[in-house]
């Protein structure tokens, strides 16, 4: 016994020094990586801090509900807003659908197999386009395949097809994150697929789907490429109506207004530049922080039932 | 028993109703399925379909030439001398693309007396001396030429009798644009007569190597009107070395891309080389920093301090990029501007480094969360099997957890780069300025060509879609760029798709 503590002692002591030494270098290296995200996370709130900050002082209700005047370099953006608003509601409602539909069918029906991997690869790679592809796409099919000119039909469209795979890959996310043991209950109750579906899968999926599809909507709306080749104008003229006639109308949205006003020789002055990236940012972020707060009540009170 | 009977055929009658919803709801979704692949499908079609234009190119050159007296003063820039004759195609740029004009007919002999004048006469066809003095043409204006097609022309040559040198000089200067090699023609002059008696040893000469010069021919007078066509007569021909497809594809991957001016060019090489530079610039900042978070965030940082660090970083991804932009024109060229690009003898802070900057700062989040969900699904028996082998927990990371989790990062990379490939608002807006070949000659010259305003691919799509007419030939090479960049990117994402899935640790 005695023997066996004297060969053991000093190897212990030899392990905890050597020891020592790596854990106290691992540390040093875990604190640079610490550093690093920090400075990382700073950067972030910085830019989007400096925008707040440059843009805040434009940012008045006057600004927000008024026309632009003397050639955009006075006056609001509400023309602007009122078209990214009207372009996002649109391009909900027309991805809505296929997308649900879509991810049903990637979680439920696809399967594991070969087709299965190649819808994956699919809607993945769809993802991962650039959006000025489908831009692209959006003019030569809707815009002039069609003949429907630049106009808000095109542009709902063209976002729509943009956000599919998007949406698509959210609602199989949400449907998957359903329990298992839901959907075997509802089937051994004996309900059939579409009841469970409908009664079961769907109403427990819902808060994902929906914040899934105010999320990527949102940012579609904030895209400017397929906007640019299929429904934007820079200054419309005619008067604005809330009917059929609009589908058919180009229409004034902030990317838009933002990336044309640039083209055309920055006519638009700084204050009111930085107040319109503001009001897009805004636009975003709080469609953003919005659909992530309604999947949170949402979760909330499905756990109180 | 009635109640019961009725009941069951009830029950039947829901149960079919059930099997009918459940057939209409796998129908239903089944389509939207297939919706998803016609959506690649249809992309690809379109693209190609609509760079159609692209391939019914036309193609343009031109001629000047004039003859020149061997004494005294001479104009050397050939479009100012009076006596020059145009051969041209499409001399005038976009406005003259459809437009045929003819020539202005010679004047008679009389109309050049007292005039000490050297003429040279373009005429179409008829190299073998068929065409009638009266018919002479000045100037022979022609519609761009398609690749398939070849063309004669034959210029006459004479002088007045009161020139009284005994040589004189035939000038020529070949307009091809700015990429001759691209021109799918084959440009030469050829002696096919002279006058009785001249003394001249010349055969052929190959304009496109040689689009200007002279050469000294022995004077030719012409005394009468029908003398004008018996001199020298030269004939220029065009010759097509390969069809449209060709040509337009190898004048697709040259290294000009200029589609407004003279004679149109579309190389699509600079814009390539602008956006995988601005790519790789960015990449190359980008995923280090994102990765060493993804660590820290993952393998490291509490719990509590994740969840308020990851969803800050991310916030990112609902900034539009058309804003982020703005920000880096704004505030970040400026800087630039007087730091980098003011000490190299340039005066702009738009600039290729700018845009990849912002690109950098762009990227960081997609390669962040993509490769710290890697990190995560790295199962935790992985974890404490390096623990229970004695290795710390630098260790672990760095022997177990990052080879697990190779594939996944790469994958986050490689999508990071399908990202900054096809974004387009940044570039749009930072680097707007004439698309140009980086030039990589020294250390200097590349440093210089960093901070030059570029072009990329995604915003010449953009800004020149605005400018087109639709289907036409610019409008077609800009769907061609549109199917460069879908390609490339389907072809990143999928093998990023491809590699993460063979390495996805399976639970």
């Amino acid at each position: 016994m005695a023997s066996l503590a004297k060969i053991v002692i000093p190897n212990e002591k030899a392990l905890t020094t050597r020891d020592n030494s790596r854990e106290s270098r691992s540390r040093i290296s875990s604190y640079s990586l610490a550093l690093v995200t920090f400075l990382t996370a700073l950067l972030i709130v910085g830019i989007i801090g400096t925008i707040v900050w440059k843009g805040a002082p434009s940012l008045t209700w006057e600004f927000l509900s008024q026309s632009p005047k003397a050639n955009m370099s006075a006056g609001g953006i509400w023309p602007m807003i009122r078209g990214s608003l009207l372009l996002m509601g649109g391009t909900l409602l027309a991805v809505l659908p296929a997308g649900i539909l879509g991810g049903i069918f990637l979680a439920e029906y696809a399967g594991r197999g070969r087709l299965a991997r190649l819808m994956h690869a699919c809607v993945t790679s769809l993802a991962g386009t650039p959006s000025i592809v489908f831009g692209l796409f959006g003019l030569a099919v809707f815009v002039l395949l069609l003949k429907w000119k630049f106009c808000l039909l095109a542009g709902w469209l063209t976002l729509a097809v943009f956000s599919l795979p998007t949406v698509v890959l959210t609602t199989e996310t949400a449907i998957r994150s359903v329990p298992d043991s839901l959907i075997e209950g509802a089937l051994s109750l004996g309900l059939s697929k579409w009841q469970t579906m409908w009664k079961v899968v769907l109403p427990n999926a819902m808060p994902g789907i929906l914040s899934g599809l105010i999320l990527t909507t949102g940012r579609a709306a904030g895209e400017a490429p397929p906007i640019l080749l299929t429904a934007g104008i820079y200054y419309s003229t005619s008067k604005f109506e809330l009917n059929s006639g609009m589908l058919f109308q180009p229409i004034e949205n902030l990317p838009y207004h933002l990336a044309e006003g640039y083209r055309q020789g920055g006519v638009i002055p700084d204050r009111i530049v930085w107040g319109t990236c503001l009001s897009l940012m805004l636009f975003v972020l709080l469609l953003n922080i919005g659909a992530v707060i309604f999947r949170s009540r949402m979760r909330w009170k499905q756990l109180q039932h | 028993m009635w109640g019961s009977v009725w009941y069951v055929r009830s029950d039947a009658l829901r149960m079919r109703k059930l099997r009918l919803l459940d057939r209409g709801m796998e129908a239903l979704v089944y389509i939207a399925g297939a919706l998803i692949v016609l959506v690649v499908a249809a992309i690809f079609y379109y693209l190609v379909h609509e760079s159609r234009p692209a391939f019914d190119r036309k193609f343009t050159y031109g001629f000047l030439f004039a003859l020149q007296p061997s004494e005294g003063e001479f104009e050397k820039d050939l479009s100012y001398d009076p006596n020059a004759s145009i051969l041209t195609c499409n001399w005038e740029g976009d406005d003259a693309l459809d437009s045929k004009e003819e020539g202005l007919p010679l004047g008679t002999l009389d109309s050049f007396k007292g005039i000490s004048s050297l003429v040279t006469v373009a005429a179409n066809g008829g190299s073998n001396g068929s065409q009638a003095a009266g018919n002479l043409y000045r100037d022979e204006w022609k519609g761009p030429q398609k690749a398939e097609t070849a063309h004669d022309f034959v210029l006459y040559a004479f002088a007045t009798p009161e020139y009284k040198s005994k040589t004189m000089f035939l000038a020529w200067d070949v307009h091809t644009g700015s990429n001759p090699s691209a021109l799918p023609y084959n440009l030469k002059l050829e002696l096919v007569g002279k006058p009785a008696g001249a003394d001249l040893d010349f055969a052929s000469i190959d304009l496109k190597l040689n689009p200007k010069g002279r050469i000294k021919i022995p004077t030719f007078i012409a005394a009468t009107e029908s003398d004008r066509i018996k001199g020298y007569r030269f004939r220029i021909s065009a010759k097509s070395v390969s069809g449209t497809l060709a040509a337009t594809l190898r004048n697709f991957f040259s290294t000009v891309w200029g589609p407004t001016i003279a004679h149109p060019s579309y190389g699509m090489i600079p814009l390539l080389l602008s956006t995988m530079l601005i790519t790789f610039v960015a990449v190359a900042l980008a995923s280090p920093i994102a990765i060493a978070s993804a660590v820290y965030l993952a393998e490291i940082a509490p719990t509590r301090l994740r969840e308020i660090l990851k969803p800050l970083i991310e916030m990112l991804a609902s900034v539009p990029t058309i804003v982020l932009g703005y920000f880096g024109l704004m505030l970040l060229a400026p800087i630039v501007q007087k730091t980098i690009a003011q000490p190299l003898g340039l005066d702009s802070g738009r600039c290729l480094l700018t845009a990849a900057l912002i690109m950098a700062v762009l990227i960081i989040p997609t390669i962040l969360t993509l490769s710290e969900d890697a990190l995560r699904s790295v199962p935790d028996y992985m974890r404490s099997g390096g623990e229970a082998l004695g290795l710390t927990r630098k260790e672990t990371l760095r022997k177990v957890i990052l080879p697990a989790a190779k594939a996944g990062i790469i994958s986050a990379i490689m999508l990071g780069v399908a990202r900054a490939l096809g974004e387009t608002m940044i570039v749009w807006v930072l680097s707007g300025g004439t698309p140009k070949m980086p030039i990589a000659s020294s250390l200097t010259e590349a440093a210089k060509s960093m901070v030059q305003p570029t072009r990329g691919i995604p915003d010449t799509i953009g800004i020149e879609m605005g400018n087109v007419t639709f289907g036409e030939q610019h409008y077609g090479h800009l769907f061609l760029l549109g199917l460069v960049l879908f390609v490339l990117t389907l072809l990143l994402n999928l093998t990023a798709f491809k590699f993460a899935r063979r390495h996805e640790w399976r639970h």
